[in-house]
């Protein structure tokens, strides 16, 4: 839901190699990884971290806004929206790493091959992925998820992750086409290198470019689809705090406490943010430009 | 040189530098010479010696960004170096107009051929619709185009490569330039091909009064074809005269690398080419020799320390870059 | 282009068959007993018989499968037991109004998306480009669920400006112009989303497309720069735009649920939210049939644009 688009931004983007300079990556790239770092580290040692319980009801003191002792404020139960925020990541951090490891598990290999196989298998595979592709993914992971109660981070990272088998393949095989057909692939191949050898050794090497910037893109569309799901009630059940079920419990309160959507929602974008910035910066450092499929 | 207005096109130290990542880059070092109504000029060289962004920066048609072009190009007295897009754009097409060297990516590919004539006529000539179309589908006829009405709806990709080629000089034609700039016209097509588009090029020179500029890698395209050559070597002319002169007293070691390695026609397919050794030069790590000196045979100590600058032969306008030059006998060049 | 046609419906059939396919099977996909989920509350041996009438219960299971696909074929969806209403009906009842969302935000897209990215690729690193290229990449990591709730607080609730926050949507029918008002803050929520995806890739098509020979054989016949950039550039670009417009409609669908479920416009997605949370699966089962087939038959379309705007397509 919303943020689908990023995706078909970069399907676009293909490698072409230059012999140029590489662009340096720049302060920016790196206090992006430092954030992303440091929102990982949240998620992992949420429990252990000094902050408050993210269930816990102060009655005495709801719709706070921000102040010392709770920098984030409080929302209408009395919780502590700041350290929900940093509960919430950890239901974000999951779908997006989830998803994706199931994604890239099957797209990836299966991509990889079909390129470097090519023939009967590839063209019957890419077929099939080309349908699936037609289909609008969006609706099938609602329907799905509306289906298949009752609602767990399980289904929910499974259901993604199936939904973007087809995309992540598609950009694999296009990658590794784009490289397989190079002089020296072809070398390898005519001094009799195994597939394996071939695959592992000089492929792999050659496409990890655009499958890391592709994979950090898909992150954070997951997420975005989590929090979309989540606002829409189809995600995890309250009251486990995510960064999109808080959005859509503010948003009846908005007029009282609009603490409760600002901070969850900064969370949520800047996180995105720092993904696509550090995704198109690995791009551009490792020249992948944009080349039609 | 002279600011002449009869002078169809006076290029004065033309230069043109690419400001890329890797440093400046002279694709142009320092060009001049001039031409007259109703001639041919050839500009032979290697690929890389700067053929086409001497065409293109005497069409003016570089791009701002990056480029640093110095010197002079009068155009009919016209000085396109410097001058604004709107007067250069009254310009093309009416006084010059450049064929390209690759037909296959210089049309439209997403519009009809004839579309692509029309648009011209009208814009430039303020043809109506029908007058428009009427004339061109007479250009694809000119330029030997079967059937030009049902070409006329066709797109580019749909046809051949010399046929694009063809569309292409009848679009270059529509508003009679006088001068033409053919930039490898007939690189990309087959070898009969090559020699119907070269002769319908002479044929509509003749018929319609323009001065042609033919840019080839190929001496042989130019043989017959034009009255002076200007052969180029890494940006710069190295030697320039008469055709028949530069054929049979050529001075420069280059010049005759450079016709060695020509097929001809005559006695086509079994000969085999000499190709000249060693690569063109790293224009971005031009030495203060000549550029051409560590491909050279004849090349001495001060052909790596010192440029030598273009001087006369005998003949008047024959001149050549050269600290060894060829003795000065007539010869034939090697079979 | 015929013969690629003929094999885009053979496909677009091959699609809407599996579209159905996984809309019957969701059905399965319930937990416990099939009958007495879907009836919730209004289980009744009557209703029991109509559900076993449509869904052809008793029968196996691939003979169910043509029990149900011949009832939808015939318009039957079924009729919810929960609002004793018609599928179909409650579908026609709100889908113009998805429609009608989706319609104004495209048009606020492409209309400020395409001159705004001509612009930028005429001048790549322009004030005017580097302002639209940082500020959609910026905007890109927003999703539009946030974009909406942004939007709802401050201009609904903090300006206070009318027509625009939750429950104030006036149906077509009633007021055209309170209509349109109702859905100015939806449309262009929406329309911020396509804009930037349209944006970022009109753009580099564009300055791709500008480096291209035949744009400089363009300049050398003497055309004006702006005949150039609409005759010339635009339409080969264009291609990447429509396709990026085609993938788009599922997210943009999407998105257009989550307004209506925020603002309580009675759309298709409002319904299907209402109907998950009411457990009306008869109902979420015909939305997502209909809405699938509909995007699939959006991006059909599309694609067939496509093949217009550029012969290449259908000729390689
Ligand atoms: N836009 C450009 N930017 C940088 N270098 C260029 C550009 N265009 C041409 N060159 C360089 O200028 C030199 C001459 O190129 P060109 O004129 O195309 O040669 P020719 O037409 O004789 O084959 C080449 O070394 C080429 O790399
Ligand atoms: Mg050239």
């Amino acid at each position: 839901m919303s943020n689908f688009p990023q995706f078909n931004v970069l399907e676009e983007a293909i490698l072409v190699e230059k012999p140029e300079k590489k662009e340096p990556l720049g302060v920016l790239f790196w206090i992006c990884v430092g954030w992303i770092g440091l929102n990982i580290v949240g998620a992992i040692f949420a429990n252990v971290l000094p902050i408050e319980n993210p269930l816990f009801q102060n009655y005495s003191l709801v719709n706070a806004g921000p102040s010392l002792h709770h920098l984030f404020g409080t929302d209408d139960l009395g919780r502590d929206i700041f350290s929900r925020v940093v509960y919430g990541s950890r239901v974000s951090l999951s779908v997006g790493a989830g998803a994706m490891l199931i994604g890239f598990g099957v797209g990836a290999p299966l991509g990889m091959l079909a390129a470097f196989r090519r023939g009967r298998f590839d063209a019957i595979l890419t077929n099939v992925m080309y349908v699936l592709l037609a289909f609008p993914a969006i609706i099938a992971t609602i329907a799905i998820l509306s289906f298949w109660t009752p609602r767990t981070l399980f289904k929910i990272i499974v259901v993604i992750g199936i939904a973007s088998v087809p995309l992540v393949y598609r950009v694999i095989r296009t990658a590794t086409l784009s490289v397989a057909t190079k002089d020296f692939i072809v070398a390898a191949k005519v001094q009799g290198a195994t597939d394996r050898r071939i695959l592992l050794r000089e492929l792999m090497p050659n496409i990890a470019p655009i499958a890391i910037s592709f994979l950090l893109i898909g992150v954070a569309t997951v997420i975005a689809l989590e929090g979309a799901l989540a606002f829409l009630g189809l995600s995890v059940n309250p009251p486990t705090p995510s960064w999109g079920n808080m959005i859509n419990e503010s948003r009846t309160i908005l007029q009282m406490n609009p603490w409760l959507v600002i901070f969850p929602s900064a969370a949520l974008c800047l996180f995105l943010l720092c993904l696509n910035f550090i995704g198109d910066r690995l791009r551009h450092h490792f020249d992948v430009t944009e080349v039609k499929l | 040189m002279s600011f002449d207005n009869k002078k169809l096109l006076a290029v004065k130290d033309l230069a043109t530098t690419f400001h890329t990542a890797g440093g400046d880059l002279p694709a142009v070092g320092g060009v001049s010479f001039d031409m007259e109504s109703n001639q041919t000029i050839g500009i032979v060289g290697e690929s890389g010696s700067g053929k086409t962004v001497l065409s293109r920066t005497i069409m003016g048609l570089q791009q701002r960004t990056n480029v640093t072009v110095t010197g002079s190009v009068l155009l009919s007295g016209f000085e396109m170096v410097g001058a604004s897009e709107d007067e250069k754009r009254e310009r093309w097409g009416t006084e010059v107009a450049m064929i390209f060297q690759d037909p296959m990516t210089s049309l439209n590919p997403v519009m009809k051929v004839g579309k692509q004539i029309d648009e011209t006529l009208r814009v430039r000539l303020g043809m109506s619709k029908a007058d428009a179309k009427a004339r061109a589908i007479e250009l694809l006829e000119l330029v030997g185009i079967p059937s030009p009405q049902y070409r006329y709806d066709a797109y580019p990709g749909q046809l051949s490569g010399g046929m694009r080629q063809r569309v292409v000089i009848a679009i270059s034609l529509a508003c009679s330039p006088k001068l033409l700039l053919a930039d490898e016209p007939t690189t990309g097509l087959d070898v009969t091909i090559q020699a119907q588009i070269l002769n319908l090029l002479e044929e509509l020179k003749e018929r319609l009064e323009m001065s042609v500029i033919l840019v080839t890698h190929d001496l042989g395209v130019v043989a017959t074809r034009t009255s002076r050559i200007i052969v180029m070597y890494a940006g710069r002319i190295v030697e320039i005269g008469s055709t028949r002169e530069v054929f049979a007293h050529h001075r420069m070691p280059y010049t005759r690398a450079l016709l060695e390695s020509s097929p001809k026609v005559s006695n086509a397919s079994h000969t085999r080419l000499t190709t000249i050794p060693g690569r063109p030069p790293n224009l971005l790590k031009l030495t203060q020799g000549c550029s051409f000196a560590p491909r050279c045979s004849y090349a001495t100590e001060k052909c790596h320390v010192d440029r030598p600058e273009l001087e006369a032969a005998d003949e008047p306008g024959h001149m050549f870059a050269c600290w060894n030059p060829l003795p000065k006998t007539r010869r034939t060049v090697k079979k | 282009m015929l013969r690629y046609v003929l094999r885009r419906i053979v496909m677009l059939i091959a699609i809407c068959f599996i579209i159905s396919v996984g809309s019957f099977y969701l059905i399965h996909l319930l937990p416990g007993n099939i009958t007495t989920v879907i009836e919730g509350p209004g289980a009744s041996p009557e209703n029991q018989a109509k559900l076993y009438k449509l869904l052809g219960l008793n029968k196996p299971i691939y003979q169910q499968y043509f029990v149900w696909i011949g009832n939808v074929l015939r318009g039957n969806l079924g009729t919810s037991f929960i609002s004793q209403t018609s599928v179909a009906s409650t579908i026609r009842a709100a889908l113009p109004i998805d429609l009608e969302i989706m319609f104004l935000s495209q048009i606020l897209a492409f209309a400020t998306a395409i001159p705004i990215a001509m612009r930028s690729a005429r001048k790549p690193d322009g004030w005017l480009d580097r302002t639209f290229s940082a500020g959609s990449f910026t905007l890109l990591s927003v999703p539009t669920f946030i974009v909406i709730v942004l939007m709802v607080l401050f201009i609904s609730v903090k300006l206070g400006v009318p027509h625009t926050g939750p429950s104030s949507y006036v149906s077509f029918s009633q007021d055209w112009i309170g209509n349109l008002e109702s859905l100015a803050l939806p449309a262009v929520a929406l329309a911020i989303g396509s804009f930037v995806v349209y944006y970022r890739v009109l753009r580099s098509d564009l300055i791709a497309t500008l480096q291209e020979e035949f744009i400089t054989m363009a300049r050398s016949k003497g055309l004006s720069q702006r005949r150039i950039m609409w005759r010339h550039a635009f339409r080969p670009s264009s291609v990447a735009l429509l396709g990026a417009a085609g993938v788009n409609i599922g997210g943009l669908l999407a998105s257009g649920f989550v307004v209506q479920y925020l603002l309580n416009i009675p759309g298709l997605g409002y319904t299907l939210i209402s109907a998950i949370n009411m457990s009306d699966y008869l109902l979420v089962q015909g939305i997502v049939l209909v809405v699938s087939v509909g995007v699939v038959l959006i991006n059909f379309i599309f694609d067939f644009i496509i093949n217009i705007v550029d012969p290449r397509i259908s000729r390689e």
